[in-house]
């Protein structure tokens, strides 16, 4: 049954229920829980993954609080050693994969087809298996604490009777201390994780490159594109490139402690140092995964409050691009004590030196953005300029990493924890938090109140400066990272006091956000469409967004179209606007749920069977089915889809920003 | 004319602002000495990477202090900049007429002198980083330091053409330390001559370790599969602490290990004393010990040169057991206030080691290797410890 014989209907529940090529009725709810288990919709998916990025921030943060709590005294006993290293690489591996990483799709998602002007990523069922793939990884890694649980209790033992149920490798999870002689069914939780998590990331990085590529409007060329947009198009190529690295890595470990193959298991002839080659391969550019779209919002941030176009905007694109193409040049860094020998020390030393050229021309250009701008400082500039500011110390600390002779002394010890939690948490998290305060008003259409972002702001930089600060010193005095205890007289207590206090701070900052968003959503004060004065294409949109964002195509003439078409003018620069028609729309549907239902089963089926459980061999078997059926049935129910009437023209005053002379519609 | 005024303005607002900027520096600075002082917090920690003792660790801390000033520098320019220009540039009353630059695009100049710049300052930073690497990674061989040069006492065949050597072999939480030229064995203890550079042999008996002593060198790893080494150097007597960097299982922060850096004639006689075998015992009560130290099945791990029964490789060599400062790999300390082994101290922790391990350092082989550790076995009651206690403690 074909869809285009249904006439075009002003919403979707006008809908009338249609047969997939299944010949089963296709899910239409327009609200409720089923609607949100089927959406294709890549707004609900940009919420999803956004939300389920912050609870899994929250459990990180958690975490990370116990580790400082438990350090915040020599010879403590808070927790116990194997606990202690089941946190950090839990907080590790939860921070990176399944809060950084997803909170940056939440926002690719959501942001990037509306600055594109695009009807929705190019494949919208795709985009749901994204989602649903990721949330079954995480759920996966963490369903280990409940096993955790019930061993503590007593109700569950591990065949081979190691009991670091919940991963105790750390989050780089050193070959050989990950086989089966030095580990438990904790390291199968971890690989079957972030095996699971790797296609969810694989997934949507295709899908953002495709809808990037050929999804732009008419006229938005490449070097007109948002910078968040571009920095979306690289993180996605990155990622592409870098977790086969890690994938094969992954199978490799999991071949060995399944079945007994011999990759790392030196006795028979293994390497471990091979682990540490594939994994930094895929670790290097993953840094920079991370922090790409961090530098992208800042980029568009800074620019709207500073009611200036970008500095140097080409070359803030290629520094980028150099950026994410010599992560792939430095992985080495990380093993600078692995005894690589002088010529491989000196080569990637200089390599990763030069890293930092791309990084200080972002830097620059962002200080020439600032520079003759007339500077708001709304929330989400706070933080971008404590993203600066941060980000730079943290880039300091690398360049003294890059020294590889004084990188032996750093290597593994609380000043590399200074370094990298200044680039991730001082730099990152401040970028999306910038981002978070920016986008919200445009999401929920509401604002987030500025008293407390203030406050939020406050609390996060100083607490953060606090807690890391110290780490410096504490590394260069000899503490080495990932011990559970120390000893008096090492002059190292006050500074570990003094972190766990700033930790707490971060902490309650953190909170307060996250109390201040859900207060935003439920009743924040309404806010118009564009209540920044921004300047790139989603502004232009009316809140809510309309569920086929456009009514009319944009034609884009320049860069920061929506500046141009409010201030000026200028019929060379302003958006022009195609005529409305009737927009086609995807249809739901539930095989990517149940794909990704299928990698959970063979996931925990794989991790229990190692634990000794027995009939979870066939379990781990019937997942595979389920994946491959929802693969064909998704296949051959076909695409589907229907047609939206759009509501043109839409209301002139949502357009409206505050304090601005806005140019009207010219063709309304 | 309006130039100028211009200039006078915004040179004095500059001016100012670096002032308060600088002065909130040093400000900053001076009263972290300060608080330094207070709390008794110093460079010269006992592990510290900042108090330098050897010709390696001194490299290594002189290219970070290069590191240290070029950032520096580039925080107070970048920095400075960037609060100049969020000052000068912020929304204020009167600002609203003013026209912004919306074409404004960059300047390709710009960014090829910053650009430029940036390369320069790093340079300064790759030359001495590349100097540094040659250096740390070339063993010193002039003929001065080649054991035939110092050594007195007996070698093996063409070992006078060497330089002093020692294996450092990790394990799951402890440290072997051989010299296969002296012909000595010890375990997270081990001594070095004053002023002699020596070669360390990296290897790991299981999983990746690291052997990190601050004060004398930065980390290398003790990889299976791999060669690793590195040459240290102690150009000032003394007792140096260190531990293990990378993170190794359950006991990563147990498995520390001390080193004594000896003038030349003291090493002479440690070394001397570390050859002997241990004797047989002669006083009953010893012996009894010994006997126990059988039963117990302590031989099947540990080696005593000298009891024939105790032959065991997977655990600490005990031959001189005695005259190590601590026990158990660092975490038990074996000294008095004034830093000399105290008979009384020591046995109470062998004491303590011996029956509550488990309690001392969770997750020890020892008492959990699953190929028979302490915990399958009946605990060993306070006399029967006691005992062995006594025999260990002659083995000095």
């Amino acid at each position: 049954m074909s869809s285009a014989c249904i006439s075009p209907v002003a919403d979707k529940s006008e809908v009338p229920p249609t047969r997939s090529g299944l010949g089963l009725i296709r899910p239409d709810a327009s609200r409720g829980l089923i609607d949100w288990l089927t959406t294709v919709d890549h707004k609900k998916i940009g919420i999803l993954y956004g939300a389920c990025a912050l609870f899994f921030f929250l459990v990180g943060g958690v975490e990370a609080l116990l580790i400082r709590l438990q350090l915040m005294v020599p010879n403590n006993t808070f927790v116990s050693a194997q606990t202690y290293n089941q946190l950090f690489t839990m907080h590790g591996t939860t921070m990176i994969f399944l809060g950084v990483m997803p909170l940056s799709a939440a926002f690719f998602n959501y942001i990037m087809p509306l600055q594109i002007g695009a009807r929705d990523v190019a494949f919208p069922r795709l985009n749901a298996f994204s989602f649903w793939t990721f949330l079954a990884g995480a759920v996966l890694l963490n369903l280990s604490w409940l096993f955790q649980a019930a061993e503590t209790l007593g109700w569950f033992m591990p065949g081979d009777g190691k009991t670091d149920i919940v991963p105790a490798v750390g989050w780089f999870a050193y070959s050989p201390l990950t086989s089966l002689q030095y580990s438990g069914c904790g390291t199968d939780f971890w690989i079957l994780g972030i095996q699971v998590l790797g296609v969810a990331s694989l997934a949507a990085s295709f899908n953002f490159i495709v809808t990037i590529i050929n999804m732009r409007a008419p006229g938005l060329t490449m070097m007109r594109l948002p910078l968040f947009t571009w920095m979306t198009l690289i993180t996605a190529v990155l990622i592409i490139f870098a977790f086969p690295a890690i994938t094969i890595a992954l199978a490799q470990l999991m071949f060995d402690r399944f079945f007994d193959t011999n990759f790392f298991h030196v006795e028979k002839g293994g390497q471990p140092i091979l682990w540490q080659h594939l994994f930094w391969i895929f670790g290097h550019p993953e840094v920079y995964i991370l922090i790409l779209p961090g530098m992208g919002i800042i980029s568009e941030v800074i620019s709207v409050f500073s009611r200036k176009p970008l500095y140097g905007y080409p070359m803030v694109v290629f520094s980028g691009a150099v950026i994410g193409f010599m992560g792939f040049t430095v992985w080495s860094h990380h093993m600078f004590t692995t005894g690589l020998g002088k010529i491989a020390t000196a080569a990637f030393a200089l390599l990763t030196m030069g890293i930092a050229v791309p990084t200080g021309v972002k830097i620059f250009n962002w200080i020439g953005t600032l520079w003759g701008g007339r500077i708001r400082f709304s929330v989400p500039m706070v933080f971008a300029l404590g993203f600066i500011w941060m980000f730079m110390m943290g880039g300091f600390s690398g360049i003294m990493h890059s020294a590889a002779p004084a990188d032996a002394q750093q290597q593994d010890s609380y000043f590399v924890v200074a370094h990298f939690h200044y680039v991730l948490v001082g730099g990152l998290l401040l970028s999306l938090l910038a981002g978070l305060y920016f986008w919200i008003p445009k999401v929920f259409g509401r604002m987030m109140s500025q008293k407390l972002g203030y406050w939020v702001a406050g609390l996060v930089i100083a607490g953060f400066n606090l807690a890391f600060f110290p780490m410096h010193y504490l590394g260069l005095t000899g503490m080495p990272r990932r011990t559970h205890t120390y000893w008096s007289g090492f002059g190292w207590e006050t500074w570990n006091m003094l972190s766990t206090i700033g930790a707490l701070i971060l902490g309650f900052g953190i909170v307060l956000c996250f109390y201040d968003i859900i207060r935003t959503i439920r009743k924040g004060t309404p806010c118009g469409s564009d209540p920044w004065d921004a300047r790139t294409l989603e502004w232009s949109l009316p809140t809510p967004i309309p569920a086929y964002n456009f009514a009319q195509t944009p034609i884009v003439q320049s860069r920061d179209s929506w500046w141009h078409h409010k201030h000026t003018e200028d019929f060379d620069h302003m958006i022009l606007y195609e005529g409305a028609e009737p927009i086609h729309m995807p249809s739901q549907s539930w095989f990517p749920l149940i794909g990704a239902l299928g990698l959970f089963i063979f996931g925990l089926s794989m991790c229990l069977h190692q634990a000794g459980i027995p009939f979870t061999g066939y379990g781990a078997i019937a997942g595979l089915v389920i994946v491959a059926f929802a693969i064909i049935c998704w296949a051959l129910e076909g695409p589907g889809g229907y047609y939206l009437e759009p509501k043109v023209p839409f209301d002139k005053t949502l357009m409206r920003a505050k304090n601005t002379t806005v140019a009207c519609h010219p063709d309304l | 004319m309006k130039i100028f005024n211009l200039l006078v303005r915004e040179s004095f607002i500059f001016m100012t602002l670096m002032a308060s900027i600088f002065g909130w520096f040093f400000r900053g600075l001076f009263g972290t000495i300060a608080l330094v002082g207070v709390v008794g917090c110093q460079f010269d920690g006992r592990q510290s990477a900042l108090d330098p003792k050897g010709p390696v660790a001194l490299a290594q801390y002189d290219l970070f202090m290069v590191t240290v000033w070029v950032t520096l520098f580039i925080f107070v320019t970048v920095g400075g900049t960037l609060l100049w220009v969020v000052f000068r540039f912020r929304d204020r009353t009167g600002r609203e007429g003013e026209p912004i630059n919306n074409n404004e695009h960059g300047n390709p100049w710009t960014e090829v002198a910053l650009i430029g710049l940036s390369m320069g300052l790093l340079l300064v930073i790759a030359i001495p980083t590349v100097r540094a690497v040659w250096f740390t990674e070339t063993v010193p061989a002039s003929p001065e330091v080649l054991l035939g040069a110092w050594y007195k006492g007996p070698l093996p065949e063409n070992a006078d053409e060497e330089i002093l050597t020692i294996d450092v072999i990790g394990y799951q939480w402890w440290w072997a330390f051989h010299y296969p030229q002296l012909g000595i064995t010890t375990a997270n203890e081990f001594a070095i001559p004053l002023g002699v550079p020596v070669k360390l042999n990296l290897r790991s008996a299981d999983v990746i370790h690291s052997f990190w002593l601050p004060k004398l060198a930065g980390k290398v790893d003790l990889i299976p599969g791999r060669a690793n080494w590195m040459w240290i150097q102690g150009d000032e007597a003394g007792y140096f602490y260190g531990q293990c960097a990378e993170f190794c299982g359950s006991a990563h922060a147990y498995m520390l290990f001390r080193t004594e850096v000896l003038p030349i004639e003291d090493f002479f006689a440690w070394a001397k004393n570390q050859r002997q075998e241990a004797l047989p015992p002669t006083d009953p009560k010893v012996a009894e010990g010994m006997k126990l130290f059988t039963e117990k099945t302590c031989v099947l791990c540990h080696k005593i040169q000298g009891n024939s029964l105790a032959q065991g490789v997977k655990g600490p060599d005990l031959t001189h057991v005695a005259s190590r400062k601590t026990l158990a790999a660092g975490i038990l300390d074996n000294r008095n206030s004034e830093g000399v082994i105290d008979p009384e101290i020591q046995a109470r922790n062998m004491d303590e080691w011996i029956r509550n391990n488990a309690v001392q350092k969770p997750g020890n082989l020892m008492f959990y290797d699953p190929m028979g550790g302490l915990k399958d076995l009946p605990p060993i009651t306070q006399e029967e410890s006691l005992k062995i206690v006594h025999y260990l403690q002659t083995l000095k």
